[in-house]
């Protein structure tokens, strides 16, 4: 997981956020400071139970693996599942973001 | 910064009034070197009513492409912020271009003059009469069943779309000032020569036997190159390759790319400039080349990615509209089948592989649809063009010699008129900030409604 990957889910999480919720974010520091990102990711959740977004909460989990992961730490799985955790399967991992470097 | 826009702005409207103004007052000698103008008036009578009938129909569907086709087509996937500005650059350069098509652009692309470049007798429209008392009307030379006017007008479509396509590669990012005074000097110095050089048939390239029938390397080859080099000059957009650029509204873009579908019969089916058999072969073909181009990059995407996409349909029907366009008039619908297929997947890698290795932010793949489209076009026509239907044979050579042609004057004219453009205007590109806050609010005043 490199720096570009982590900047690629943060932006993703970042357009979601807005459009679902609102809230407008930092992209950048998301990427980079864990702690702010581990902040947004308890805020996309607790928005993602009460407003019924699971893609939310998928991206949210995808932010904190690679923010983990960076940092070495094992991944704990979250409270709020994604109906593909729920059933015991392994999150896979991220797709390529969409419009990142092209819209196509 | 205030007064710097309105000093570009005034700048840029004196400096087209000032070129149309020089224009028509040069000395004949300038004029074609002496060389006797072929658009004449003949009795109505000698016209064709259904050609002109259908070339009329034809000018208002390729109106149809620009406004609000391709308005749509590219408002829809840009980001929100930046969706007014878009339709507005698709607006103002329609009304530019309109101008100056009558001011020049069409005197200098269809009247007889240079191999390079026509004459000045068309300046104005001057001579495109028609005299009631004496039954007569002024007929171009390309054209001789129609009424000049009428071919002027579909011509002016022509030149409009041509220069709206060159807006998907600069979007989000450049002055509204620049852009206006940028494409009024390419219609003139880059687009109607090339026009003249393949259309005008004393033109070097359809001298040569050069195959266009409806604007591959006119059009499209032109547009891309111009878009690929504007997106150069430009530089990236704030945040490219590593933010998500989410587009408004993918359904504007579905919209604009059907308009764009429906428009393209009046383009290559038009472009017979009659009514007759070799039209209805041009629709038909254009029809099989589209469906076939939407298919093939539906396909592409599903290999490469496992699923397809609206935006890989819409592109799709768009390349393989594109490719057949040099060749509508020449090939038979399996032709065309093959044609728009082949170009669904270049295109497909042309908007996504080879924008990766140029590394340029042409925002909206002008260069990936429009350049490797016309380009696939342009040589497939040289190999597949069928002599019992447009009465000549194709050569992949002359195909190549005028690719080629046009990929470098337009490459060097769009280089060297945003040049100009930047001496001009100052700056081609607006302030970080105006940028960030987005070009309907910094330039425009005007905001999307919820």
């Amino acid at each position: 997981m490199n720096d570009t990957d982590i900047l690629a889910i943060a932006a993703h999480l970042h357009v979601l956020l807005r459009r679902k919720t609102g809230r407008v974010t930092d992209t950048e520091w998301m990427a980079c400071n864990a702690e702010y990102a581990q902040e947004i990711v308890r805020f996309a959740r607790e928005r993602a139970q009460a407003d019924q977004l699971p893609e939310l909460a998928e991206w949210a989990q995808r932010l904190e693996q690679a923010v983990r992961q960076v940092a070495g730490i094992s991944v704990v799985q979250p409270l709020l599942h994604t109906p593909e955790v729920q059933a015991g399967t392994t999150a896979s991992p991220p797709a390529p973001p969409r419009y990142v470097g092209g819209i196509r | 910064m205030q007064t710097k826009r309105y000093k570009a702005g005034g700048l840029m409207m004196v400096s087209v009034l000032a070129l149309g103004l020089l224009l028509a007052w040069m000395p004949a000698s300038a004029q074609g070197g002496g060389a006797p103008v072929r658009p004449t008036l003949v009795g109505q009578d000698t016209l064709h009513d259904a050609d002109t009938v259908w070339v009329m129909v034809s000018t208002v569907l390729v109106l149809l492409m620009a406004l609000p086709g391709l308005a749509l087509f590219y408002a829809g996937m840009v980001r929100r912020k930046n969706v007014l500005n878009t339709l507005a650059s698709v607006l103002g350069i329609t009304s530019v271009v309109s101008l100056l098509w009558f001011v020049v652009g069409y005197s200098w692309a269809f009247t007889p003059g240079e191999p390079w470049l026509g004459g000045n007798a068309r300046m104005w429209f001057a001579g495109l009469d028609y005299q009631i008392g004496t039954g007569l009307v002024a007929v171009s030379h390309v054209a001789p069943y129609i009424p000049e006017s009428v071919f002027a007008m579909f011509q002016l479509a022509f030149a409009i779309i041509t220069a709206t396509l060159v807006v998907g590669a600069l979007v989000e990012r450049m002055r509204f000032s620049a852009l206006l005074l940028f494409m009024s000097l390419w219609t003139v110095l880059v687009y109607a020569p090339i026009a003249h050089w393949v259309w005008e048939p004393g033109g070097w390239l359809a001298r040569m036997g050069a195959l266009d029938f409806a604007g591959g390397a006119v059009v499209h080859i032109n547009a891309g190159v111009a878009g690929l080099v504007c997106a150069w000059f430009l530089g990236p957009r704030k945040g490219y390759g590593r933010e998500a650029f989410e587009p408004y509204n993918l359904g504007w873009t579905m919209v604009g790319a059907s308009l764009l579908w429906v428009g393209w019969f009046g383009f290559n089916a038009g472009s017979a400039l009659s009514a007759g058999g070799r039209a209805g072969l041009a629709l038909t073909v254009t029809h099989i080349a589209a469906a076939s181009g939407a298919v093939a990059w539906m396909l592409g995407e599903a290999v490469v990615r496992g699923r397809g996409s609206l935006l890989g349909l819409c592109s799709g029907l768009v390349a393989g509209l594109v490719a057949i366009t040099p060749a509508a008039g020449f090939v038979t619908p399996a032709a065309a089948l093959l044609i728009g297929g082949v170009a669904g997947l270049a295109c497909y890698w042309g908007a996504t592989g080879l924008k990766r290795l140029l590394r340029t932010d042409d925002s909206l793949d002008v260069f990936g649809v429009h350049g490797i489209g016309g380009i696939v076009g342009a040589l497939l026509t040289g190999v597949l063009a069928d002599k019992s239907i447009g009465g000549v044979d194709g050569s992949l050579w002359t195909q190549l010699l005028s690719v080629l042609a046009v990929v470098g004057y337009s490459l060097v004219g769009t280089a060297l008129l945003l040049w100009i453009t930047r001496l001009v205007v100052v700056d081609l590109r607006v302030d970080v900030q105006d940028e960030l806050t987005g070009l309907d609010i910094a330039l425009h005043r005007e905001r999307l409604g919820s």
